[in-house]
Order: structure tokens, then C-alpha cells, then sequence
């Protein structure tokens, strides 16, 4: 296959020619959709999503799943919250929650290679687990007491302009971890990993130090989350960030990554979460009710899929 | 990836009636034990869990899960997972309810046909998706769980169907007793015995197994994959809209987000009940007993009065509790099995 044609057919590109659609899409259905009110707003909301989705495209690369990341930023957000309660200043409310959130990680890691259990099990378990806490911890009461500058952290922009400052952050989180997953040979290992775990334990990787040090990066990642996400609420409760893992997976698979692990790139989730920002923005400016963004968000999951699964099946007769 | 007891010596073992295979027999012995610690325990603390009007509260609540998690089993057993089952649900309620209150004469059995039908054409919808245009189970339903749960409630458009506006006729379903049973749990009992029937004795139940525990060896023996993927999606579709309607029977009142984390329910009942996640082993008898023990722990939680914040984490310790057995057991299994074979070979 000539060179030209080898790019359109990596969905990377295919999934560009989405978001092209999506921002024309976007234009033609308000005028306010490219103002730069809008467009930080569509990135503010994403930002959590965004973030949380950096670790579990290295957890799903290596063939393995994390569900349990929406109670582990629910947990956080408690333990930052029953800090403020006791009076703690936030930036040590900061530091206990990406304590806690580094800690369920790595209680997610250990059951996992330690037993050597499918992690698509321990983490429902953990997802209730986790959860179940931060309800103790919690109860139904709800924190809003963060500080203002706390506050700007999800909704303030840099210089007025329509980059939100959580989005600058994630681009510093996205920027690390695309290095690492790209250029240096840890990131190698993880796709040798999921490509073929046995291959790679023969060829010396530590398979087991590994798939623990990416669970623990999920959850010291999902506590980063939390951080935002509580700043974008500017309130905490029990129940915060239930069902993230939802999005988090749909953006992550959306941007290419092999639900079975072994393939996919982080420039690929970082446009799969753009198009998911923009198409729910749009829809939203169209007038739609959050559940009817809802359906078209799992629309986009499953069409986009499904047009590349039917190209690749028309490809292979093709060369029949 | 090794699930339990999976693999080619599989059949050959149980022949055998080697220490696996015996154990997996046991299985359901060993949940059932448990239940009873677990009921017991629950007694000690507070004697009316044995009250007839108590048991009967936790039969019900255990048989709307229980008759999802049966399907769920089997898609499992299959090696394929269904996260779509909660929207399944409330849309099959909504669907047959919304029905039920522009015709309210009409037979319940036309209501229940029309719950089977709704969830069967969106269970035939995840069937495309995954044995049609082979898009893994996990990230196709996942995209029909936003789809079809978007679609009720934008179709609903926050009306709540409630129990003025149905005939009484509806709600009676849930109160017929026979021989001192609910006939909601009859109807688990005998999906659960007919559905254990059929995986284990008929041949596309033990095609599901087969396909589950080596797909392409499942291939090469001539099993048409795609279409046995197919039919188990669409049988846990149809059992969804029949919880649907069995929902709205029970509570009286339906609205579009009614089940909202039924798929976890299932799914850890079913794992819980031995179920392999990776496929190949199981049985539905066990997911069964896994709903039970869930609906035994949230009604002893509550009858205690250990405060309802602990129901989660409870049900999270459980799980984690519950595979780490698993685990343990499978290892112990497999090391008695290789002693007993290198035993074998030196005779």
C-alpha cells in the first residue's frame, strides 16, 4: 500500500475527518459554537473525562481494565472533603487526596498481580468498595466550602482567553504521559505487554511490576481528576463522579486503543476526546437534553466502530 | 489468559472425575454453605430474617437480579459480556407499562409478550454489533447501554408511569402465591432450572461452553460462532424485557431510570456464583445463588440496622472476598492435580 494511503487508513486520520465533521457540524448549528466562551466550556467539561482517560489508556494497552476509576475520584473527593470539615487547609486537602487516590491504586494493583486475578473483576469489586467508603466517610452531606482560587482551577481561563487552566494541566499530564508511553522503553514494555504477556515476560520484562506500577498511576491520576472535577463543581459529595468510568473507556476506545490491549496511542484518545467534547457541546447548544446527548455520544461509540470495522471488511475483499 | 478449569483437558478430567472437576462440582455446595453462614449469622443478630413476610421481600428482590444475572451467565460462559442489561430493563418496563396504560383491558400476557419482544429486538441489536460487524462484546455494549438508556429516557421525557394509571390487574402479577410462593419466584426457579437444563444438556448450551473456553478450537469443530454469540445476546435481551415487566409488576411504578447499575448486580452475581470472566466455565445455577447471597447481605445490612452508607462497601469486600477464594481454590486444584498426575505416571 502506497504511502498516502497507508495514513488514511490509520484512525487517527479516520478520526480526525470526524472531528472536522463534528466543528462543521458544530458552526452550522449555533453561531455561538466557535466563540471562545463556548469552546472553554466544552473543554472545562471534558477536562475530568480527559484526565482520568491518560492512565487507562495504559491500563487498557496492557490487556487490562480499570472500573474502578470513578469511585477512586469519588474517594478522593470525600477524603479532600472531610479534610476541609476538619478545618485542614485545601493544599493539604490536595495532598491526602492524591494520597488516597495513589493508595487505591496500588490496593487495585497488588490484588490483582498478587493473586493474579482478572482486573475486570477486582475493580468491580473495588468500585463498590471504594464508593462504599467514601459513603461512610461522607454519609449524604455535601462540602462546598474551597476556596475561590480552589474554585478557578476548573473554571477560570488563562488570560481570559478559551483555554481553561485544568486544560493546561492535563497537556502537562498528557505531555508526560505520551512520553512515556511513546518514546521511552517502559512505554515499549507496556504494549509488549498487551501484545503478548508471555512473550514478554520470556523477554524479561517485569510483567507484574509493570501492570502495578500502570494501576497505581491510575489512581494518583484519578486523585488529579478529583482535584479538578471538585474544583469544576465547586462542591464534593459521596456520589461524585459516579459513572465515569463510562466515558473515560468510550473516549479511550473511541481514540483507537484495543479494548484487548496491545495497540492505540495517546494522540488518538487525545482527538477521540475532543470529538466527544465537541459533538456533546454541539448537541447540547442544539438544544439537547443530556440523556439525547447521551444517545448520540454512544451513537458515535458504535458508528464510528462500526464504519471502520465495514472499511476494513471492504479492504479485505478488495485485495481478495 | 486461563479461566478456571478451561482448556482442552477439561473434558477429559471430568471423565476422570479428577479433584477439579469434583470441586467445580462442588461449587454450588460451597455458595450455598455460605448463604448459610451468612443467613445464620443475619439470624443471630436479629431473629425476624426468618419471618415469612421477610423472606418473601428478599425472594423478590433477588429475582429480578437473579433472572438478568442468568443471562448475563450464559454470555459470560460464552466469553462475551453484556453491560447493556440496565437499559434493557427500564426500557422494556417503560415500553410495556407506557402499553399497558393506553390499553388497560388488555391480557398480562400480551404485556409480557410485549416486554420479550422490546428487550429481544435490543438484545438482536447488541447481536449485530458483536457477532454481526464483530465489534468486541465490552466496548459494543457499552455504546448500546448510552444508546438505548438515552432512548428510553428521552422517550419517556421524565414521565413516570405509576400506579393510578396502570390496572390493578398489573400489580396482582406480583401478589398470586402459589403453594406460598410469589409467582415471580416460581418464574426465576423454573427460568433457572430450565436455563440450567439447556446449558448443560442441549447442544447449543454446551457450544456456548465449548466456544467460551477456546473460540477458533470451537470453529474448527464446525460450531457456528457468530450465530451461537447471537442467540445468547438476544435470549438475555428477551430475559431483560421480562424482568421489565416483572419491575413494573413489583414496584408499581416505572420511569426510565429504574436498574441503573443492574449490569454490576448481574455481573457480580454471576462472578461471585463461579463464573469465569474469561469464559468456559460456570453455571447458572451459580449466578442464581450469587443474586441470592447479594440480596440476603443488602436485606441483612438493613434488618441489623447497620446503617445503609456500609451496603457498598460490604457488597465490594464480598466480591474481592469471593474471587480471592476462587483463586485460592483454583491454585490448590491445579497443584493436587499435578501431584496426582506425576503419581500416575510413576506407576
Amino acid at each position: 500500500m502506497s504511502f498516502p494511503l497507508r495514513l488514511f487508513v490509520r484512525w487517527e486520520t479516520f478520526l480526525l475527518l470526524v472531528l472536522c465533521a463534528t466543528l462543521i457540524l458544530g458552526t452550522h448549528v449555533s453561531r455561538y459554537f466557535a466563540t471562545s466562551s463556548n469552546i472553554s466550556i466544552a473543554l472545562a467539561s471534558i477536562t475530568p473525562v480527559a484526565i482520568v482517560a491518560l492512565p487507562m489508556t495504559l491500563v487498557i494497552v496492557t490487556g487490562e481494565i480499570d472500573i474502578s476509576v470513578g469511585s477512586i475520584v469519588g474517594l478522593c473527593a470525600t477524603s479532600m472533603a472531610v479534610c476541609l470539615e476538619h478545618k485542614f487547609s485545601v493544599e493539604l486537602a490536595m495532598v491526602v487526596g492524591l494520597l488516597v487516590g495513589t493508595l487505591a491504586g496500588l490496593v487495585n494493583g497488588l490484588i490483582i498481580v498478587g493473586f493474579g486475578l482478572p482486573s475486570l473483576v477486582v475493580t468491580i469489586g473495588t468500585l463498590a468498595l471504594y464508593r462504599g467508603i467514601a459513603q461512610i466517610m461522607l454519609k449524604e452531606r455535601g462540602v462546598s466550602s474551597f476556596p475561590d482560587w480552589y474554585q478557578s482551577l476548573g473554571f477560570g481561563t488563562i488570560g481570559n482567553g478559551p483555554v481553561p487552566w485544568s486544560s493546561l494541566l492535563f497537556l502537562a499530564l498528557f505531555g508526560a504521559f505520551a512520553i512515556f508511553l511513546h518514546v521511552t522503553r517502559w512505554g515499549r514494555a507496556i504494549y509488549a505487554i498487551g501484545n503478548n504477556r508471555e512473550a514478554a515476560r520470556y523477554s524479561g520484562i517485569d510483567v507484574r511490576r509493570t501492570i502495578l506500577g500502570v494501576f497505581v498511576a491510575s489512581g494518583a491520576v484519578s486523585a488529579v481528576a478529583a482535584i479538578v472535577l471538585t474544583a469544576y463543581l465547586a462542591s464534593a459529595r459521596s456520589d461524585t463522579a459516579m459513572g465515569l468510568e463510562l466515558p473515560v473507556i468510550t473516549a479511550v476506545v473511541l481514540g483507537g486503543v484495543n479494548i484487548f490491549g496491545g495497540s492505540g496511542t495517546l494522540p488518538g484518545v487525545l482527538i477521540g476526546l475532543l470529538v466527544l467534547a465537541f459533538v456533546q457541546n454541539a448537541f447540547g447548544l442544539a438544544g439537547m437534553t443530556p440523556e439525547e446527548q447521551e444517545i448520540v455520544t454512544g451513537s458515535v461509540l458504535v458508528m464510528t466502530l462500526a464504519i471502520f470495522g465495514l472499511s476494513g471488511a471492504v479492504r479485505r475483499l478488495w485485495r481478495r | 489468559m486461563t479461566g478456571i478449569g478451561s482448556g482442552p483437558g477439561r473434558l477429559a478430567r471430568s471423565r476422570q472425575g479428577g479433584v477439579l472437576a469434583r470441586l467445580l462440582r462442588v461449587r454450588e455446595l460451597a455458595l450455598i454453605f455460605a448463604l448459610a453462614i451468612i443467613c445464620a449469622a443475619v439470624t443471630l443478630r436479629e431473629p425476624r430474617f426468618l419471618e415469612s413476610a421477610n423472606l418473601e421481600q428478599v425472594a423478590l428482590s433477588a429475582t429480578l437480579v437473579c433472572i438478568v444475572a442468568l443471562g448475563q451467565a450464559l454470555i459470560i460462559i460464552a466469553r462475551q459480556i453484556d453491560l447493556s442489561v440496565g437499559a434493557m430493563v427500564a426500557t422494556g418496563a417503560f415500553v410495556s407499562a407506557d402499553w399497558l396504560s393506553v390499553h388497560p383491558h388488555a391480557s398480562i400476557l400480551w404485556v409480557a409478550l410485549i416486554g420479550c419482544v422490546v428487550g429481544g429486538l435490543l438484545g438482536a441489536g447488541n447481536a449485530l454489533l458483536v457477532a454481526g460487524l464483530r465489534i468486541p462484546a465490552i466496548v459494543a455494549t457499552l455504546g448500546t447501554l448510552a444508546i438505548y438508556r438515552g432512548g428510553i429516557i428521552a422517550l419517556a421525557g421524565g414521565r413516570q408511569i405509576s400506579a393510578t394509571v396502570l390496572p390493578d390487574s398489573y400489580g396482582h402479577i406480583a401478589e398470586i402465591h402459589i403453594l406460598g410462593l410469589s409467582l415471580l419466584v416460581w418464574l426465576a426457579i423454573g427460568l433457572t432450572c430450565a436455563l440450567g437444563w439447556m446449558a448443560r444438556f442441549t447442544r447449543f448450551g454446551r457450544n456456548l461452553y465449548a466456544l467460551g473456553s477456546n473460540p477458533e478450537g470451537a470453529r474448527f469443530a464446525g460450531i457456528a460462532v457468530r450465530r451461537h454469540i447471537a442467540g445468547v445476546f438476544i435470549l438475555s435481551g428477551v430475559l431483560c424485557g421480562l424482568v421489565g415487566v416483572l419491575w413494573g409488576a413489583r414496584f408499581g411504578t416505572v420511569d426510565a431510570v429504574i436498574a441503573p447499575d443492574l449490569q454490576l448486580q448481574t455481573i457480580s452475581s454471576a462472578v461471585v456464583g463461579g463464573v469465569s470472566i474469561f469464559g468456559g466455565s460456570g453455571s447458572v445455577f451459580g449466578a442464581a445463588l450469587g443474586s441470592i447471597i447479594f440480596a440476603v447481605l443488602q436485606n441483612g445490612v438493613q434488618l441489623i440496622g447497620v446503617s445503609q452508607f456500609w451496603l457498598q462497601a460490604i457488597i465490594g469486600a464480598a466480591i474481592l472476598g469471593t474471587v480471592i477464594f476462587y483463586s485460592r481454590l483454583a491454585r490448590r486444584a491445579e497443584r493436587s492435580e499435578r501431584r496426582s498426575r506425576l503419581a500416575r505416571s510413576r506407576s
